[in-house]
């Protein structure tokens, strides 16, 4: 836990344009995420993971919503921020960018990447900004369910012939776009590092590479030999893509956008 | 996948009596704390458990769905 304590109006620029980028990042992965969980009510294999991906798809969305409301105080209308960009404005982390393909890319991602979000939010959360301090612990808890139900199935489907290279490509898929948010370490990042708002690159990246060393390594995926995606958005914090134009149509509203009501 | 029958108990406060809300299916009981918690969550329970149905010992009726349970792993 950081003994500096900030809040929004104590930031320079350079500290309150990085921290925008962090929680946009942040909020719209986990605007992305509850999608691809919530394409699982239906499909999955059985009554309860659906229900499970259900009910993980509302935590990552109101996750998402209290996350977007912290840029208000960053200079950023949430709103607008919600419901008016497009798809390639979006900053979620590029694995989440197509729906998952199968249930095993389901537990992937469950793993690797909710489980990266959960690690660089824990830290947002020990780090120096007060409204994250004040926000984030509660989230963190919420997400222990995720990773508990994540952890069984990856074990599970790491121990089916039929499953493990399924489980293995979707891991190996992801994990170099993760690697690449997680140890971000551009300008924009270390004014945000320097605020001690976030731990460096180094020491993000050694976290999160011991929380999923083991379970990974169940499926015999060596996260230490994986490396990052090259390539780097330095405007949106994230390696360059975008999200698929269905599920930012569904995350912005756009279908009822007659409706809106705010 | 094999999945296995749990029962899922809960009280709504401190010292309420432990009550039977239902049951979920499971691999194994990391997964059925999840599904449990997830599925019964129209109230904000105190606490809750789950007990793998094969784990009831009946005591004093020997039909119906737990001593059928019990009997299978007997």
């Amino acid at each position: 836990m950081s003994d500096r304590l900030l809040t929004p109006d104590a930031l320079d620029e350079a500290t309150a344009a990085g921290l925008r980028r962090l929680v946009l990042t942040l909020a719209d992965s986990k605007r992305l995420m509850g999608i691809r969980y919530s394409d699982w009510l239906l499909g999955a294999p059985s009554i309860e993971a659906g229900i499970a991906a259900s009910s993980m798809a509302q935590d990552e969305w109101g996750h998402a919503r209290l996350l977007y409301a912290l840029l208000k105080a960053l200079g950023l209308d949430p709103v607008e921020v919600e419901h008016d960009r497009p798809a390639s404005a979006y900053a979620p982390i590029g694995a989440l960018d197509e729906p998952m393909p199968d249930w095993a890319a389901l537990v992937a991602a469950m793993v690797v990447v909710d489980g990266a979000l959960t690690s660089v939010l824990a830290s947002f959360g020990e780090g120096a900004y007060e409204p994250a301090r004040s926000r984030v612990p509660k989230m963190v808890t919420e997400e222990e369910f995720h990773a508990s139900l994540g952890a069984a199935w990856y074990r599970r489907l790491a121990g089916s012939e039929e499953a493990r290279p399924m489980l293995v490509a979707a891991t190996e898929a992801m994990l170099p776009e993760v690697l690449a948010w997680v140890g971000a370490d551009d300008d924009a990042q270390g004014a945000v590092v320097g605020a001690e708002i976030l731990p460096r690159a180094s020491e993000r990246l050694a976290r999160y590479r011991d929380e999923v060393r083991d379970l990974l390594a169940a499926a015999g995926v060596d996260v230490d030999a994986c490396e990052a995606t090259r390539g780097w958005d330095e405007a949106r914090g994230r390696t360059p893509g975008q999200p698929d134009e269905e599920s930012v149509e569904r995350a912005r509203g756009d279908r009822n956008r007659a409706l809106f009501v705010e | 996948m094999l999945e296995i029958v749990y029962d899922v108990f809960a009280r709504k406060d401190r010292g309420d009596p432990l009550v039977h809300i239902g049951y979920v299916d499971a691999l194994d009981a990391e997964t059925a704390r999840v599904y449990a918690w997830k599925t019964y969550d129209e109230e904000k329970w105190f606490d809750m458990y789950v007990v793998e149905r094969s784990a009831i010992v009946p005591v004093n009726r020997f039909e119906g769905p737990f001593a059928k349970a019990h009997r299978r792993k007997s």
